[in-house]
């Protein structure tokens, strides 16, 4: 049924669009005229982490800025217990392991949804929105940014992308999720009153990691 | 309703009126705030119009490159000619997984379909997960807006609303009503075993699907249950990766007045690892339900490039003073009254394309310059095709004595003197049901002009 019900729906586009064709004259200019590409990665511009951190600003989120992984995991731990975020999901990134080991990984659903925060790494961000990229690829628990109150995210200031046309034209497209997260999760659907923290985190965490001087 | 009726009750709705007011105006702010932080907006309108009309001039071949590259990526893809067969399939999916909890994210194409009516059938009821969706479930509505469907409640409603069904105290604070839901929410989300969205755009080059939300509840629609069912229009198909760009510019901006959404998910076919996270069962439902027929023709076709922001609604002064509910039919607002009488037929919903006042603020605003005007005009003359017998005939009668006095001076100034004369008003129930006919000045322009007094 469904092979017949693809062939009918794409004849009948086909029979349209030819019906369509004698009407189409003034449009045939533009068709003949090659396809409008999509401008590429524009030039990166120089402070990239400083336009990053005032875009996360600027959509809510917080961010501490670290040099090194013994000082990252340092800061880790004080946001979390700031927080008072005593079960804490974190991803099984390599990263996100050897800043904090005692992390819980490999929960069921059911214990994903009792955890007080959720630490993950981000492969990307995009400066001009201040976004976070997660690929599957190299992230695995994503659902630990989003089920958790509090989402805690490691980010290499190295990957900070300029636009985000540069972040898509970077992003590893063998990811079957690819997940862009901008600030807290936001509703406004009652009076357009904006209430922060709706089916996701209410606080979202960026921890940028600065390489460490050689 | 007639629309009549339902223009009626909205304008008497104080309630109705005063929320419709606040939100629309606060949208626009919002958008014309966003819309200055885009580096190049027209450029962006202008690209964005450009890849829908390649794509719709050549549909066919991006649906099959799509449906290639999602297959590859490991989705099912179903193909639904109209509602009931797309219906039919996500009913049928829901039962042979013996689905039990069903989580549904937003989607304008799920109510296109009257899918939750359709599932109830089958003894299945699917929860509305986006917070302005789940106050219209409760409260038994359907969405007034397509970007905020409970545009139309006030905080008191939802309060008592709440206060009834999830048994809260009542509260006018926005966040202790949105914590309520949250909590309601969470429960379902752990337990859900099919999970339903729609789509915002669908990539032919790698068979990705996107879909923008603020909340999270579209993720975990998503990636929680073991099964996932999009559902989308044969339109939301766009060539390259590369083109997402531009539509995420303009999308949040138009729409919500955000630079851009908290969260889009780039869901590209299934894991292909176990141990990851996500469905293990991806189904893409395509739609057509009546948009192939509006191929044929480019004042037609241009509707499909509609990316459902929501803009035209806020903008249109109609809109503002009725609501969605008034126009009887799903899509409400502009964009509503060129798409349902395509959809559905142009009999069975004449009315809406008289449901604006042909300003073009809506074609101004449109973020893929669609040219709304021009469409309601088109419809109008397909109504008046229809209309047959005497009140056609006397329509005729009437604009042939018009143009006959219009393109002679004389004539006409003689048929003004003995009108004013007469005081002859011309009978304009129609006209008149909703306007007042100012009575004729004593003296005309002309006369006035003559007598060198203006």
């Amino acid at each position: 049924m469904t092979t017949s019900a693809r062939d009918q729906t794409l004849q009948s586009i086909r029979e349209n669009l030819a019906a369509s064709r004698p009407l189409d004259e003034m449009t045939h200019a533009l068709r003949s005229a090659p396809p409008l590409a999509s401008p590429g990665p524009r030039p990166q511009a120089p402070d990239l982490t400083t336009r990053f951190t005032t875009q996360l600003d600027a959509v809510g989120a917080q961010w501490t800025l670290v040099r090194g992984e013994v000082e990252a995991a340092r800061a880790l731990r004080r946001i979390l217990s700031d927080a008072g975020a005593r079960r804490v999901a974190g991803s099984d990134a390599p990263l996100v392991a050897r800043l904090l080991p005692e992390r819980l990984t490999r929960l069921t659903r059911d214990e994903l949804f009792t955890c007080d925060a959720g630490v993950t790494t981000a492969q990307w961000g995009i400066a001009e929105t201040g976004t976070l990229v997660l690929e599957s690829a190299r992230e695995r628990s994503r659902l630990a940014s989003l089920v958790p109150p509090m989402h805690v995210a490691l980010l290499s200031t190295s990957y900070i992308c300029a636009s985000l046309a540069d972040a898509l034209a970077r992003v590893d497209v063998a990811s079957h999720a690819i997940t862009l997260i901008t600030g807290p999760s936001r509703t406004s659907d009652i009076e357009l009153t904006l209430v922060v923290g709706v089916h996701g985190p209410q606080v979202v965490h960026i921890l940028l990691l600065e390489e460490e001087a050689q | 309703m007639t629309f009549d009726g339902g223009v009626r009750a909205a304008l008497g709705d104080v309630q109705l009126r005063g929320a419709l007011r606040h939100a629309t105006t606060l949208f626009a702010e919002k958008r014309r705030a966003a819309m200055a932080t885009a580096p190049d907006w027209e450029g962006a309108r202008d690209r964005a119009r450009a890849i829908k009309d390649e794509t719709l001039l050549h549909l066919d071949h991006y649906l099959d490159q799509f449906t290639a590259s999602a297959e590859r990526a490991g989705a099912r893809m179903h193909w639904a000619q109209d509602a009931g067969e797309a219906c039919e399939i996500i009913g049928r999916i829901a039962e042979q997984r013996g689905a039990r909890t069903i989580v549904k994210s937003k989607s304008m194409a799920t109510e296109e379909i009257h899918l939750n009516a359709a599932l109830a059938r089958r003894g299945i009821e699917p929860i509305e997960t986006d917070l302005g969706e789940y106050i219209i479930q409760l409260a038994g509505e359907t969405p007034s807006h397509i970007v905020a469907p409970a545009i139309h409640k006030t905080k008191g409603q939802i309060a008592a609303l709440f206060a009834e069904k999830l048994g809260i105290e009542p509260s006018d604070d926005a966040a202790a009503l949105t914590a309520a839901a949250r909590q309601a929410l969470r429960r379902r989300f752990a337990e859900a075993d099919l999970g339903i969205s729609g789509v915002n755009f669908a990539v032919a080059e790698t068979g990705t699907i996107l879909i923008l939300e603020n909340e999270g509840n579209a993720r975990l629609t998503t990636s929680v249950p073991r099964t996932h069912i999009a559902l989308m229009g044969i339109e939301k198909v766009i060539p390259r990766f590369a083109d997402l760009e531009v539509f995420l510019q303009l999308l949040p901006r138009s729409g919500t007045g955000q630079v851009l959404t908290a969260y889009q998910s780039l869901l590209t076919g299934v894991k292909q690892r176990p141990d990851d996270e996500g469905p293990e069962e991806l189904h893409i439902v395509l739609l057509d339900n009546g948009r192939s027929r509006m191929l044929a023709a480019p004042v037609t076709r241009q509707a499909l490039a509609c990316i459902r922001c929501g803009a035209c609604l806020n903008a249109c002064p109609v809109y503002r003073q009725i609501g969605g509910h008034a126009y009887g039919s799903v899509y409400a607002g502009p964009i509503g009254a060129v798409l349902t009488p395509q959809l559905i037929g142009i009999e069975r919903s004449a009315h809406l394309p008289y449901a604006s006042s042909l300003c073009g603020a809506c074609r101004d605003v449109c973020p893929v310059k669609i040219d709304i005007p021009a469409l309601l005009l088109h419809l109008r003359a397909q109504v008046i095709e229809q209309r047959a017998g005497k009140s056609r005939l006397l329509e005729r009668l009437a604009f042939r004595c018009y143009a006959a006095v219009m393109a002679r001076p004389r004539l006409y100034e003689w048929t003004m003197r003995v009108a004013r004369i007469l005081r002859i008003v011309p009978p304009l129930p129609a006209w008149t049901k909703w306007r007042d006919l100012r009575p004729l000045a004593p003296r005309s322009f002309r006369e006035e002009w003559r007598r060198d007094t203006v």
